[in-house]
């Protein structure tokens, strides 16, 4: 006998439920979300090369053949978890999954596609000049962020629709690039860097914090020395002289900021364990004999990961904001744009030129204020004090 | 002549579209110098009738406040207070009517003296003093509460002072204005008994020394019956039966007090105890257990004293009995508890299960062997964890001990135990936040039987949960003990439930068992000082 096994809402279902149910919430998350998607299909949105094109009756797509390791990995990863979605499986198997996915894919990405090395980017605007063609599908912006469009001549500045013939929305900086295009590209930037730092710090955070709290004792008293010692650390000036010393590096930037931001994870995690050490369930579980890590990260770890998230969602939104200050000082990457570097071209420039940056500025602003009303949204709904039914 | 007429009042409240009737259509009359208790199980209105009385309700989600209450002080004209402005209501408020509430620790400001508390309180409502003959006041005020050595203690701060002393202090600051009407809402419910009698004592003298009213909010009978004139019985928002407080008691009319008279530990039918005397061998056995807790002051963390929470406990669980532990808060009698279990490490001494040394036990062996030992906590919010379904709070521990073979086994199982705790099956698909109180400690129950214990150790489990809710639960575990062969040990302050449910009774004094005998000895015939103490203490109702 197997009644139809009904799931109730559980607790996270209700918070989120909450938090959601607020109309900041809903556009932190719309943009966010926005962000996301445009990050996964960047190589689609905008590209130099046509999406599609028939030349003498055969039809190809020269797009696919430009696409880049990271793209196809990312790609792989977004529908990996559109399929997992309507799956029921718990939150930590589609954790599972959906690494091993990435991991696989990144691996067979990195060895079996090989980038054409030699990028031209006017070769199809050339050919479809001359004719050659029957017809082409360029995507919806189509230019490649670093398309500086030389078969142009001497395109150089263009504020945002000044030209008839060339629609550059955004306009372009001050080599002839599209800013809007820059802009697609550089969003993989900003989302990762926020997702991955935080998720380091978190990682770090909780891991150290719950044993402090767990065990306290000798365990806390060590462990609040490490996280004072960490505290002290200034991110920025670290950040600044790593770039002196191993040159511009996206992953050095994602592992600093993340390794220099988990005490406050620590501290809050650390809190929420020496709490509900003493509560009557975790007392409860330890006297069912339960082994030690079901104890730690499932009976305690989801009752104190509030706090935990709230900050989070802060942390993302700082991260992004560290990032865009090292790039607008020079320091961020070389070759790829990204939010901050395209302000730093703005300011560099010989005149003011209003579209580079308000556009990436906006960007920038629109993502820090999306996350923090998400954070403020989902500590008001943890909260047991403002919550609207206990 | 009579002080307070409350006619047709009526609180409700809006909360997600819903209409909550938290008092409704409620009359009743309180005479001068009388007191008069309105009894009822949580959520029945009792507080937010005393709260509509001095205005006090919250305002944010307040859909309809309607009724007549008619205040008519000695010499004063009458008013209607619900209909007074705010200014004026103030001047009732505290000078008039006077209030004090359940937690004396969070209704004095913990940044102020006492002295200063209560100078404030005299300084608004008699403004002509001068600061001398307020301070006067201040100091006849405490004294009149009997609290002891005034002159030093006025200058105390609240946390300096133990619960029974700061619910004086309250009391003194409700006095020091001379109000015609005191209401007290669940003054002792935070108390010992000891130190509830006490205050019961004092409210009474000084009662019959000013001649004030009290409107006595309180869900226990016993004090009832100690402290009332007359008995109002509150259930939903409605006030069901008003009468002498005898009556009541012994002949309730309407059927929801005649539930509530019943339910009472003291009224419930007593089962056959287990004094059988071949089945003595001892299943737990302590000796000389010790806990203690360093206490910890300065740079280095240096210990600088022991506080002595079990201090060399002697003490045998016979095998299929119920052991009751009785004492005061602060004796020792949950640490004990928990200690039994290593979930508090003793200091020093053996616990013995079955003749095998618990103490002895490294973790991994603790671990194994805590099938057989239970326990069930006090709170039944905080007991279970909210994050996860009943099903898997029930199957989990199964799992970890190897209990049925599969994950459909361990279901089927986890049926079948609520079913012997009396709940339906679907409640395995649900969540904590989805039960009532009573409930929830019914899964607790569940959840501590899952592993087929021998041994449970009950941590005061009725003491959150309303009278008919506490009967039902203390039915079904003896009813649990007798078809499984359960052995208890049930640490409570009710003497009643005590009474109802324990074989055997200890009663514990400052982390030491003062005395330990057959349960109807202890309590009919107790020979230490401290026992006699407590159980005379203990407010009963007259059978």
């Amino acid at each position: 006998m197997s009644e139809p096994v009904k799931q109730r809402q559980s607790y996270w279902r209700r918070i989120l439920g909450h938090t959601f149910v607020r109309w900041g919430a809903r556009l932190g998350l719309l943009w966010v979300a926005m962000l996301a998607l445009v990050g996964v299909f960047a190589p689609f949105l905008a590209s130099s090369f046509p999406l599609l094109l028939s030349q003498g009756g055969a039809i190809s797509s020269p797009v696919l053949a430009y696409l880049q390791p990271l793209d196809v990995v990312l790609l792989a990863g977004f529908f990996t978890l559109l399929l997992l979605y309507p799956w029921r499986f718990t939150w930590l198997r589609k954790l599972l999954i959906l690494s091993t996915v990435l991991a696989l894919a990144a691996l067979l990405a990195y060895t079996w596609i090989k980038p054409q090395q030699l990028v031209i980017y006017e070769q199809y605007r050339v050919a479809e000049a001359a004719g050659s063609y029957d017809w082409v599908l360029y995507a919806p912006v189509p230019y490649s962020p670093k398309d500086y469009q030389r078969d142009r001549g001497d395109t150089g500045l263009e504020a945002p629709l000044s030209q008839q013939r060339r629609s550059h929305w955004f306009g372009t900086e001050q080599n002839g690039a599209d800013v809007l295009s820059r802009m697609i590209h550089a969003s993989r930037i900003a989302l990762g860097i926020g997702f991955i730092a935080t998720g380091i710090a978190m990682l770090l955070g909780v891991v150290i914090g719950g044993l402090m709290g767990y065990f306290s004792g000798v365990v806390d008293i060590l462990g609040m020395r490490l996280v004072e010692i960490f505290e002290a650390v200034p991110t920025l000036f670290l950040l600044l002289t790593f770039v002196a010393f191993f040159g511009r590096s996206l992953y050095i930037m994602m592992v600093i900021i993340g390794i220099t931001s988990w005490p406050g994870y620590a501290r809050y995690v650390r809190a929420e364990f020496l709490r509900l050490r003493k509560q009557d369930f975790v007392q409860a579980a330890e006297a069912a004999g339960l082994p030690l890590p079901s104890i730690l990260f499932r009976h305690m770890l989801p009752n104190g990961m509030g706090p935990v998230l709230v900050a989070a969602s802060f942390g993302v939104a700082s991260a992004i904001l560290a990032e865009a200050t090292l790039s607008f000082l020079g320091l961020g990457l070389v070759d790829d744009p990204s939010w901050g570097e395209m302000l730093n071209q703005a300011v560099q420039s010989s005149r003011f030129n209003w579209w580079m940056a308000a556009f990436p500025g906006g960007a920038i602003f629109f993502t820090v204020f999306a996350y923090n009303l998400i954070g403020e949204s989902l500590r008001d709904a943890i909260d047991p004090y403002l919550s609207k039914s206990g | 002549m009579i002080l307070l007429s409350v006619k047709q009042l009526r609180t409700w409240f809006r909360h997600q579209n819903q209409t909550i009737k938290a008092v409704d259509e409620v009359s009743f009359e309180i005479a001068r110098g009388e007191t008069f208790c309105l009894v009822g199980e949580s959520g029945s209105g009792k507080s937010i009738t005393a709260l509509s009385i001095m205005q006090l309700l919250p305002q944010s989600n307040l859909q309809q406040h309607t009724g007549e209450i008619r205040f008519q002080a000695e010499g004063k004209a009458l008013v209607d207070l619900a209909s007074l402005s705010e200014a004026a209501m103030q001047q009732v408020r505290g000078g008039r009517i006077a209030m004090i509430f359940q937690e004396p620790m969070s209704s004095l400001n913990p940044v102020f003296t006492i002295g200063e508390q209560i100078l404030e309180a005299v300084r608004l409502h008699f403004s002509a003093l001068s600061e001398a003959e307020a301070w006067q006041r201040v100091m006849h005020s405490l004294e009149a509460v009997q609290l002891p050595d005034p002159e030093t203690r006025v200058h105390s701060y609240p946390h300096q002072l133990s619960g029974g002393q700061r619910q004086r202090v309250m009391i003194a600051m409700a006095m020091a204005c001379e109000p015609d009407l005191l209401i007290a809402d669940e003054p002792t419910t935070a108390l010992d008994v000891t130190v509830q009698r006490e205050i019961l004592r004092l409210m009474q003298a000084l009662q019959d020394r000013t001649g004030m009213a009290i409107l006595f909010i309180t869900h226990d009978f016993g004090v009832v019956s100690q402290i009332a004139d007359r008995v109002g019985v509150m259930q939903q928002g409605k006030l069901v039966e008003t009468g002498a407080t005898e009556q009541i008691i012994h002949r309730p009319g309407h059927a929801y007090t005649q539930s509530l008279i019943a339910a009472l530990p003291e009224n419930l039918a007593k089962s056959q105890k287990h004094d059988s005397v071949e089945d003595q061998t001892p299943l737990i056995k302590l000796s000389q257990l010790q806990i203690h807790f360093p206490v910890r002051k300065g740079l280095f963390r240096r210990v600088v004293d022991q506080v002595r929470a079990v201090d060399g406990v002697d003490l045998e669980i016979p095998r299929g009995q119920i052991l009751a532990l009785v004492g005061e808060s602060g004796s020792g009698k949950t640490t004990l508890g928990r200690g039994i279990l290593r979930l508090t490490e003793p200091t020093a001494g053996q616990v013995a299960y079955d003749d095998t040394d618990i103490t002895q036990m490294n973790r991994a062996q603790l671990r194994r062997f805590r099938r057989h030992m239970q326990i069930i906590f006090q709170d039944p919010i905080a007991s279970l964890n909210p994050r996860l379904s009943i099903a898997a709070i029930l199957t989990e521990p199964m799992k970890v001990h190897g209990i049925g073979e599969n994950s459909e086994a361990r279901l089927e199982i986890a049926r079948d135990l609520l079913n012997q705790v009396r709940m339906e099956a679907g409640a395995l698909w649900r969540y904590p936040h989805e039960f009532s109180g009573g409930q929830r400690q019914r899964i607790g129950i569940a959840r501590a039987l899952s592993m087929d214990p021998s041994f449970i150790v009950c941590d005061e489990i009725t003491s959150a949960l309303d009278v008919s809710v506490q009967a039902e639960i203390l039915r079904m575990l003896l009813e649990l003990r007798a078809r499984r062969g359960l052995t208890l040990l049930f640490i409570t302050h009710n003497i009643g439930v005590v009474e109802y449910v324990s074989d055997q009774t200890a009663v514990m004094y400052q982390g030491k068992i003062v005395e330990q005998g057959k349960t109807e000895d202890i309590v009919n015939r107790p020979r230490h000082r401290y026992t006699q103490q407590l159980i005379a203490a203990v407010p009963r109702v007259p059978v």
